[in-house]
């Protein structure tokens, strides 16, 4: 880990577009965090009728609007800045998301494979009740409850049965079955097989169309949005982390930190994990570029995102009512490239580092 | 060889029909469908009373079976009230759900609802306008003592008839026997064969995929007409696609081919990140718009032509109306797919037989199109079942931008209309399709190598 971040320095200082790259999107990231503070001269939903589709760099009634206004005379240049404040708030959170759920399932996938994870019976039917408590109580009862009875105490009361019934079961039920001889017998989890007939569910349609798909079943929020996201893009990540973990189970200081008797814990967190972090951070930095190119796509196609939302995909979907307008493309189209590919260019040094720590 | 193959397909059948369920059942789960909305819109030409427009959603309901349940069986809270679908407007529906899970009684509410309910065409008589009033102030209303003191004064009102008795009555159970949390404890129930899903399902597999919400027209037929323009665009982007990527990586592969590949392979790095919608806008603005260069007509796909057409003039009216798509979906897979030609073929450029060839005398593009190609060839036909699928993918996009009138146009206006038959049938088809292009891949690959045929 130490020999990563050190190679990762050594990159820092010799290699000019590396550096660049890595301020641009550190730039990027502070005018993400801080843009709300800024002074800007007007909102991103601010509409200014008489002044539509104004070119750039001419000001019109004293009023500069330096990318030129767009169909309703919004300012291009706050809407190009409030849309990469809107990409990082949606892809970033996604693409993190993404890499702990993909890691967890691909990792288990691999290093257990299909006989490694044994559970009694008996634990293996409270985690199904627990499941099936969870969803009910947990997700349905409260919801429902929220939506046609607000302020009634039945949601909480809800999530108090659910806790009372998560603890009856694991303290009392479970104990008591474990005491017999047949519950107590373990069974093989194939989890490896679980991994990879779930990522072919995933998989057997193109992840746009899943999106798009399953955007038209609920209402355009950014959170429904995210959890779309996460629900088609763990995939990659997950099958990534198992391939690497695969991998590294067969090299020859892993067998012997096996033969050393250590737990499964240590040798996963200690051992695996340390040694897959270059190929996961391109992972995530390509999950990251990938998914600002995607959020734009679909607010361009204006699906899954709230319209009052400013973003790069709104502002260049008003360059269809008039092709003559070429700033409302070229500027959040800029920005939107210049982003990608530096998230681009950092991968490129990454994994060239990783290839020729393999040689 | 065969078993191989058909525990590949049954797997990919599997996975198809997963999806497929799970997106039904979503579609119909999730609330909000069309028929309902368009109904229930009070406009200033629906000018319909409400006992039409309700007679009107019964008859939808039974036209497209959205009044059976959804799926074999059901688990609901035991409050949930039952036929609950066939209540209409919505806002009836809301206040019943609210009345059953306020008071954990549905039977009561139930009949609580339905009392109320027999106001809603009241004859002449005095007092009409307080009355209505106090119908008013009982729809929006599920505290208990709003409903007892408004039946009350009803019921007064109404001086000993028997709809105020009734309801009162009603009201007076219903607020009597309280069970607050019975909504806590689950309710299953078992349905049978009649229902949506079962309907659905089994047309689909005789072929049928239901009718438009939109338009009633079959759907099987409108993604017939979708796809039949679709095809030309992914056939020739295919076809220009393929034949590109192998001159460029043969290029690349060339022992004076160095400075080729150093100077296109970061620029295919860079095409590749390009988004589709912004590559097809540039396009069309650079190309199709009168502000900078017009050479090619913006939208759309050509006039209809009614009367009969031959095939090559079919073809050369199109033809113009295609350039820019197909320019762009190449564009898009170009980098891609040189990539991994350009790998496989540098791959096969270490092999001993390679040398062997080279070293026998022969020249370079001989050895490189009869000895290298074939054997580079074998690793890329899996590419193609991966390939098809993003073409597919990038063509949704492409559509919107050019106004093809194609398979993405059509999920894209089906997904904003809401039009949930024509966007299952979508997917399944764009799944199907998948699952058989894996299979031909399959199949290729097994042919083509013959270790893969002899270790099955």
């Amino acid at each position: 880990m130490h020999i990563f971040f050190s190679d990762i320095k050594h990159l820092w200082k010799n290699k000019l577009t590396f550096r660049a790259a890595v301020c641009y999107l550190l730039g990027f990231v502070l005018l993400a965090l801080l843009l709300p503070w800024l002074p800007l001269p007007f909102g991103p939903n601010e509409l200014h009728l008489n002044q539509v589709y104004q070119p750039p760099f001419e000001s019109a009634n004293s009023q500069l609007h330096l990318f030129g206004t767009d169909a309703l005379g919004r300012d291009v240049f706050v809407n190009t800045l409030y849309g990469a404040r809107t990409a990082f708030f949606i892809s970033f959170p996604v693409a993190a998301i993404t890499l702990v759920l993909g890691l967890t399932a691909g990792v288990a996938a691999g290093y257990f494979g299909n006989s490694g994870f044994r559970v009694s019976r008996a634990s293996f039917l409270g985690v199904l009740a627990s499941i099936s408590f969870m969803v009910y109580l947990g997700l349905y009862i409260p919801l429902k409850a929220e939506l046609l009875l607000p302020g009634h105490p039945l949601a909480l009361v809800s999530l108090g049965a659910l806790l009372l019934l998560l603890l009856l079961l694991w303290f009392v039920v479970v104990p008591l079955l474990q005491k017999f001889a047949a519950f107590r017998e373990t069974m093989a989890l194939p989890l490896d097989q679980l991994l990879l007939r779930l990522i072919e569910t995933f998989t057997s349609i193109p992840r746009l169309i899943f999106i798009l798909v399953l955007s038209s079943f609920l209402p355009p929020t950014v959170l429904l949005l995210t959890i779309i996201l996460v629900l088609t893009y763990w995939t990659g990540t997950a099958r990534l982390a198992r391939a690497e973990m695969l991998k590294i189970k067969h090299l020859p200081y892993f067998e012997s930190a096996r033969s050393l008797g250590l737990t499964s814990w240590s040798l996963i967190f200690r051992h695996a994990l340390p040694n897959m972090l270059g190929p996961l951070l391109v992972s995530f930095t390509f999950g990251l570029a990938s998914l600002l190119a995607f959020e734009s796509t679909l607010s361009f196609l204006g699906i899954g995102i709230p319209n009052e939302i400013a973003s790069w995909g709104r502002m260049i979907a008003g360059i269809r009512h008039n092709t003559a307008a070429w700033w409302l493309l070229a500027f959040p189209g800029g920005f939107l490239l210049l982003t990608v590919f530096a998230l681009q260019v950092c991968n490129y040094f990454i994994l060239t580092l990783i290839q020729q720590k393999k040689l | 060889m065969a078993a191989f193959l058909f525990r590949r397909l049954f797997y990919g059948l599997v996975a198809l029909w997963l999806i497929s369920t799970l997106i039904f059942l979503l579609s119909r789960l999730l609330p909000g469908s069309f028929g309902a909305q368009i109904l229930e819109a009070e406009s200033f030409y629906s000018k319909g009373s409400q006992g039409s427009r309700e007679a009107a959603y019964q008859a939808y309901l039974q036209r497209t079976g959205l009044d059976q349940p959804v799926f074999y069986f059901s688990i609901s809270s035991s409050a949930e009230p039952a036929g609950i679908r066939h209540i209409f407007p919505e806002s009836d529906r809301l206040l019943l759900r609210q009345l059953a899970w306020q008071y954990g009684n549905p039977e009561l509410a139930t009949a609580y609802f339905r009392a109320l309910k027999q106001f809603d065409n009241p004859v002449e008589q005095p007092g009409q306008l307080q009355l209505k009033a106090r119908i008013q102030k009982l729809h929006a209303s599920i505290d208990p003592e709003t409903i007892s003191s408004t039946t009350d004064s009803i019921y007064q009102l109404l001086q000993g008839q028997q709809q105020g008795l009734v309801l009162r009555s009603a009201a007076e159970a219903l607020i009597g026997d309280r069970q607050p949390y019975r909504a806590l404890w689950p309710a299953f129930s078992w349905h049978g064969v009649h229902n949506q899903y079962h309907r659905w399902f089994s047309d689909v597999l005789q072929g049928d995929l239901g009718k438009s919400y939109r338009d009633s027209g079959a759907v099987q037929d409108l993604i017939l007409q979708a796809v039949g323009t679709t095809w030309w665009i992914l056939f020739f982007s295919m076809v220009l696609t393929g034949f590109l990527a192998l001159e460029l990586s043969i290029l690349f592969v060339r022992q004076k081919g160095g400075k080729w590949r150093r100077l296109l392979l970061p620029l295919l790095f860079f095409l590749d990140r390009i988004p589709v919608f912004i590559l097809a806008l540039l396009l069309l603005i650079l190309f199709a718009s009168p502000a900078f260069l017009q050479l090619f007509p913006v939208y759309g796909m050509g006039a209809y032509y009614v009367g009969s057409q031959s095939w090559p003039e079919r073809f050369a009216s199109l033809f113009p109306y295609m350039v820019l798509p197909v320019i762009c979906l190449v564009c898009v897979n170009l980098p891609y797919i040189t990539n991994q030609f350009y790998r496989s073929l540098a791959d096969v450029s270490q092999a001993d037989f390679t040398r062997t060839a080279k070293a026998k005398g022969l020249s370079e593009g001989r050895v490189i199109r009869r000895h290298m190609l074939r054997n580079a060839l074998f690793p890329i036909i899996t590419l193609l079942s991966d390939f098809l699928p993003a073409l597919v993918a990038g063509v949704v996009v492409i559509e919107t931008v050019f106004a093809i009138p194609g398979i993405g146009r059509l999920l894209i206006e089906s997904v904003l209309a809401r039009d949930y038959p024509v966007l299952v049938g979508v997917v399944l088809v764009v799944a199907l399709f998948r699952v058989i292009s894996h299979f031909v891949s399959d199949l290729f690959y097994g042919l083509a190598d013959p270790r893969i045929r002899l270790r099955s």
